[in-house]
């Protein structure tokens, strides 16, 4: 590789920072740089919860320090928000209206809070926490209220619940059926995930859904249809996540719920990969795509990702935990399909 | 209560707004109950596009210096603030506009080139500030309205600051710099998510009362006009001009004359003519200046006429760094000159202290018939504070010339030996107070005479009235415990002073044993004081701007003990961060 080269990563995630870490240690003149819209260096987004009850402090969220990225010569660029990729020109275009030239690209953007349609006219009143910059808007907020509703569900959102509760929150959760999506909790899973938030002081609501939020931070009112009424202070929402890939759209980067990539993480377009859960990743046994989560995941295909772009033919596989336990209902780590049981 | 202590630093291009951006917060800030402390740096040259930054500290608590690193940096211009990134801290905020006219290359974006961590809001300035008075000028303005949604600071409160700093100008710009501020308040509250902890947002505010919200130069010259000033002298020079500015509005108000001379030779040659001719006289310059006048002023010392000499130092030597601060005039002010030349030299430090000061100088060159050399620095004269209205000078302070009696101008001795050496000295008009003032060595009379015992005794009579000025020194400025022995004792001149007396409160909170020790007079120097304080410090530390370090070789032959120096030379004011790294590291 000549030193002329620039590895630009976006996204600052386990699968980006993984991805970075091969790259630097291959191919040490190489210009490498990662970039990400938030302002926090990488960080463990499961200790989140604990940073909001203050159990965590900021410095042992992160995983890297500033100055180990200074060591290994790795450029970071956070607060900084790429908003289109131009591949024939190899460049990246920023929110701040800056451009730069890459020679081969990594995409590990993560994925963000999935908007439910049919909550899309209460917008206004949901808070979705998903990254530090949420948390950051609403630590104090949640330290103050004293009633908090939660729609949805998820995995954060269990955790989310389970700190609130902690925390002597008064909170209520609508559990709603698709949370998980694309994946459903069956009845019988929603009976024991109930049943096991039956020994805490959490109000569970299930079978229902929102007819009306009216209110305002501090003073919401919501009504169910069928007929419950229930007061916040504020409202949050959980129901899963979606691959963040507006800024490839019109690229030429193919893409579905995620950038579509094949078994060596390669996009649809030459020097440009893909990895982490913003990658649809085809699996030949299957002749199908499948988006993975998971920190495991992440890690592995940043690694894979790095390899294969400098030349490498590694195939990815499914690593990682097979399953995450919910309220004690055990639920697959991946999202559309299940790699291993197919 | 929260307490606050913020560095705001907006950087722009000359001619965007950006030291009036910074006026007009440091005014609102101070409405608001705040201390703030603000300064200013711009290029030398008057025209072009250089870099221009207004620098605002803000606190609940009493301000001693400007603070070295910003938390914000309002950035009006990219190419500039880039290089003011290093200066902002590593998780500081940066407000910038998001939508300039063209797109950056790489690194050629504040954004872009902010440092990891720093928390960036990018808001569009131009756009914003064209959508609320059809052009752009009202950038600065957009940013101000973005800072106060951002910061939680009072919009109305704010909207009525900006009316008033405009007031007097046409309602098109009160309008159009109040709608570009709205516009850029209510676009934040729209867009912007909030990611930094700073707020304003129930924080203590010091309960004050009327403030003024002055630089040095504005109360130097308020306090000449209090004194009785009644003749300035001048030639125009950064950093003294504005002195002169506002003297020849208000001097001939006040039954005063401002005259503005071909240099400053000529203006120190006015100024001893007034002294001369009784009236309080008093002239303004930075080192070139000051060089120049150095052929007058053994004049005055040696025709015991009183003069007073404003020198606002900057980067030197020659004409140096017009617009960047520096304390190495020290040895100039004290030494410079021919002949055993004994002068007053007083240096204010802090913005306050500019008026006390220049009340003292006015009156002890009257009284003491002598020279008195005020020294100033950029930064004291162009950083603005908001202070208590400063307390009138007491009568003495007004008439102190000390005049012959009836009975001594039957055969008047101009030059009479007295106990103090001040002899009493008649105004020209003043029947039988008739007498020869000249720059050769004299007798009583002021009579030319060079004998040998006539002129060790007129030099001693001169050095004795020089040394009795002493009793007028105001009491050294000292932060000490009641332990009364310390491990670093920090003595400081001058502009270094107030960083001087943060630093040492700081360590001290920290568990380092300091002291710390300034005067406002320089010449004659009260070393006694210091000698004591410095008996009890095991260390002794001397910060000052300037690179040999000019009062610490002065101040160790006076201890007669080594010193630590700790000199910059960076153009920038003394911060008391790099005091307090000093103390840590001794």
């Amino acid at each position: 590789m000549s030193s002329q080269d620039h590895y630009v990563i976006i996204g600052n995630g386990p699968a980006g920072n993984h991805a970075a870490a091969v790259l630097r240690k291959k191919d040490k003149e190489a210009r490498v740089s990662i970039i990400s819209d938030e302002c926090i260096p990488y960080y463990y987004k499961p200790k989140l919860t604990g940073f909001i009850t203050g159990s965590v402090p900021r410095e042992d969220l992160l995983v890297l320090s500033l100055e180990s990225y200074a060591r290994e010569n790795i450029r970071v660029r956070l607060g900084q928000k790429v908003e289109r990729v131009d591949v024939d020109s190899k460049t990246l275009h920023f929110s701040h209206m800056e451009k730069i030239q890459y020679t081969k690209l990594v995409i590990a953007s993560g994925s963000d809070s999935r908007m439910l349609p049919s909550m899309e006219p209460y917008e206004w009143a949901l808070k979705f926490v998903t990254s530090y910059t949420d948390v950051m808007e609403y630590k104090d907020q949640i330290k103050n209220a004293q009633e908090i509703f939660i729609f949805g569900g998820d995995f954060v959102g269990f955790k989310f619940l389970r700190m609130l509760d902690a925390m002597g929150k008064k909170v209520s959760i609508l559990i709603y059926p698709h949370a998980f999506w694309p994946y459903n909790l069956s009845d019988e899973m929603l009976d024991q995930v109930v049943a096991n938030l039956s020994k805490t002081r959490v109000q569970v609501i299930v079978k229902d859904d929102i007819k009306d939020i009216k209110g305002s931070p501090g003073a919401y009112r919501i009504k169910t249809c069928n007929g419950i009424e229930k007061k916040a202070d504020l409202i949050f929402s959980f129901n899963g996540m979606t691959p963040n890939i507006d800024f490839i759209k019109g690229s030429g980067i193919d893409y579905d719920h995620g950038i579509l990539v094949d078994e060596y993480l390669k996009t649809t377009v030459d020097d440009v990969y893909a990895c982490g859960s913003c990658a649809q990743i085809y699996n030949p046994a299957i002749k199908a795509y499948t988006v993975t989560i998971g920190w495991p995941n992440a890690v592995n295909q940043g690694e894979v990702a790095a390899l294969n772009l400098l030349g490498d033919h590694k195939v990815i596989t499914s690593v990682g935990r097979k399953y995450f336990d919910l309220e004690g209902v055990k639920i697959k780590t991946t999202w559309w399909k299940n790699i291993e049981d197919e | 209560m929260k307490e606050v202590n913020i560095v705001i630093e907006i950087c722009g291009s000359a001619g965007e707004g950006t030291i009036s951006a910074g006026e007009i917060l440091s005014r609102f800030m101070s409405s608001q109950g705040f201390e703030i402390m603000s300064f200013d740096s711009y290029p030398a040259e008057i025209r072009g596009f250089g870099k221009c930054v207004a620098h605002t500290r803000i606190s609940s608590n009493p301000i001693y210096s400007p603070g070295k690193q910003a938390d914000v940096l309002i950035s009006l211009n990219d190419k500039h603030s880039i290089s003011q990134l290093s200066a902002l801290k590593e998780n500081g905020v940066l407000i910038y506009d998001s939508q300039p006219t063209k797109p950056h290359q790489e690194d050629n974006s504040v954004a872009g080139r902010a440092n990891p961590g720093t928390i960036p809001y990018g808001v569009p300035l131009g756009m914003l500030a064209q959508k609320a008075t059809g052009n752009t000028r009202g950038r600065n303005m957009v940013a101000l309205g973005a800072l106060s949604c951002l910061f939680h600071l009072d919009k109305d409160a704010f909207t009525e600051s900006i009316k008033a700093r405009y007031g007097k100008k046409k309602q098109i710009v009160i309008d159009s710099n109040v709608n570009s501020f709205l516009e850029g308040f209510n676009w934040a509250k729209e867009n912007l998510k909030k990611a930094d902890a700073h707020s304003f947002e129930d924080v203590k505010r010091p309960k004050h009362k009327e403030k003024l919200i002055l630089n040095g130069n504005q109360l130097v010259a308020r306090a000449a006009l209090d004194a009785n000033l009644t003749f300035y002298a001048g030639y125009p020079i950064t950093p003294a001009t504005k002195i002169m500015e506002i003297l020849s509005k208000e001097l001939p108000r006040h039954g005063g004359v401002l005259l503005q001379t071909e240099d400053e030779i000529a203006a120190i040659g006015a100024v001893i003519g007034a002294g001369f001719g009784g009236k309080r006289a008093m002239t303004g310059t930075s080192g070139p200046g000051f060089a120049l006048m150095t052929e007058f002023t053994g004049l005055s010392v040696m025709a015991e006429v009183p003069a007073v000499i404003i020198n606002s130092q900057r980067g030197g030597p020659s004409t140096g760094m017009p617009t960047k601060t520096e304390q190495s005039d020290f040895n100039a002010a004290l030494f410079s000159g021919t002949g055993d030349c004994p002068r007053v030299v007083l240096a204010p430090t802090d913005t306050k202290s500019c008026y006390d000061a220049t009340v003292l100088a006015l009156y002890i060159a009257e009284k003491y018939q002598t020279l008195v050399v005020l020294l100033l620095d950029f930064f004291l004269s162009n950083s603005i504070k908001n202070i208590d209205v400063p307390r009138k000078p007491a009568k003495k302070y007004l008439n102190a010339n000390i005049a012959p009696k009836a009975d001594e101008l039957k055969d008047y001795k101009r030059y009479r030996f007295t106990k103090n050496g001040i002899s009493p000295r008649s105004i020209p008009g003043t029947p039988g107070g008739v007498f020869f003032a000249t720059g050769l060595e004299h007798d009583e009379y002021g009579r030319p005479n060079y004998s040998e015992t006539g002129h060790l005794a007129m030099t001693q009579k001169r050095f004795d009235k020089y040394r009795s000025v002493l009793s007028e020194a105001p009491k050294p400025q000292m932060v000490i415990s009641e332990q009364g022995e310390y491990d670093i004792g920090v003595i400081s001149w001058g502009s270094s002073a107030g960083a001087a007396h943060e630093a040492v409160m700081t360590a001290r909170k920290e568990g380092i044993n300091a002291a710390s020790f300034s005067s406002v007079m320089l010449s004659p120097f009260p070393e006694s004081a210091m000698i004591e304080f410095s008996h009890t410090c095991k260390k002794i530390l001397i910060p000052e701007l300037n690179f040999s370090g000019q009062f610490a070789d002065f101040a160790a032959g006076i201890l007669k003990r080594p010193v630590e120096k700790l000199n910059f030379i960076t153009g920038r004011p003394m911060a008391s961060e790099d005091i307090l790294q000093k103390m840590r590291e001794m």
